[in-house]
């Protein structure tokens, strides 16, 4: 008696495929932790052998920020918001004067951001109506350079 | 007579073939696209408006709410270190590269003294710029 043959079909089978290659997507998705790759730049002065120049207190505009979080600004309890009202006259007669922000060693970090960022957005708002706003100086002393120039 | 017509059969399959070449260029697009976080110290990041991207291989420096500060050259994970020595940090990634960028990723609630520190630390190793890392702020609140 003749035996038959089975066909065997003579293809790859692919159908799998696709679940595979999904449930390595779905994989990936889960994985990914979303890392803030976004910040504030702050660009550092040259720390120079000669001292730079001293800035006299009254010469400049001089933000504290006291540990609780609130502002003084020239020694004057202010609003974040307020801030642009009070430096607007004082910038334009000399948009060079140093604003100087100085947190308290025991305020939080997130105040000081809160303070610089809200300097650079008036800079960056205020870029084509005031123009001169573009030379505004921020300087963030550190403790050592108050110590050494202002004690 | 007169002859049935026999309805042409359609059989009732969805193409699936290419469905893996879409799921495998997916998966391409991905693992180009991803980019592995150096520092996965968990920190509440303060909100800023201004926002700049940070340079790929920035060196990071990373503070939690506690004080613990943690630093990575930007390849290797972060290690955790005291924060006195973050200015030798600073000094040995400069001298290897000069215009290297710095990444301060600091909780919103530390106190300034631990922040002017490490400024300081890194002024003192002639850093150039510093980025704040910082989470979005809503527009409403600008």
């Amino acid at each position: 008696m003749k035996v038959e043959k089975k066909k065997l079909p003579d293809e790859i089978p692919t159908s799998s495929m696709a679940d595979i290659a999904f449930l390595l997507i779905i994989y990936f998705m889960i994985t990914t932790t979303f890392s803030a790759r976004r910040g504030l730049d702050f660009s550092l002065p040259k720390e120079e052998k000669n001292p730079p120049p001293v800035i006299e207190k009254e010469e400049s505009i001089h933000i504290q920020i006291k540990p609780d979080g609130s502002f003084l600004v020239d020694q004057k309890p202010m609003d974040l918001n307020d801030i642009w009202d009070y430096i607007k006259p004082k910038l334009e007669r000399n948009p060079k004067k140093p604003i100087i922000i100085n947190p308290d060693p025991e305020a939080p970090y997130g105040k000081m951001v809160e303070v610089f960022d809200y300097l650079r957005n008036l800079q960056k708002k205020y870029a084509n109506t005031y123009p001169w706003i573009n030379k505004m100086v921020i300087t963030i002393p550190t403790r050592r350079e108050i110590e050494a120039f202002w004690s | 007579m007169r002859k049935k017509i026999k309805a042409l059969e359609h059989k009732a399959v969805i193409p699936t073939a290419s469905m893996a070449d879409i799921a495998f260029l997916l998966i391409i697009f991905f693992m180009l696209t991803i980019t592995f976080e150096v520092d996965k110290t968990q920190v509440a990041l303060p909100k800023a408006a201004i926002r700049k991207e940070v340079p790929k291989k920035a060196a990071y420096i990373s503070i939690t709410k506690e004080g613990v500060v943690r630093v990575s050259g930007g390849d290797e994970i972060s290690t955790v270190v005291p924060l006195e020595t973050v200015s030798s940090f600073a000094l040995e990634v400069t001298s290897i590269d000069p215009n290297k960028e710095f990444v301060l990723k600091a909780d919103k609630e530390v106190p300034y003294r631990l922040v002017d520190e490490v400024i300081d630390a890194l002024k003192q190793a002639q850093v150039k710029v510093v980025y704040l890392l910082s989470e979005a702020k809503p527009v409403e609140e600008q």
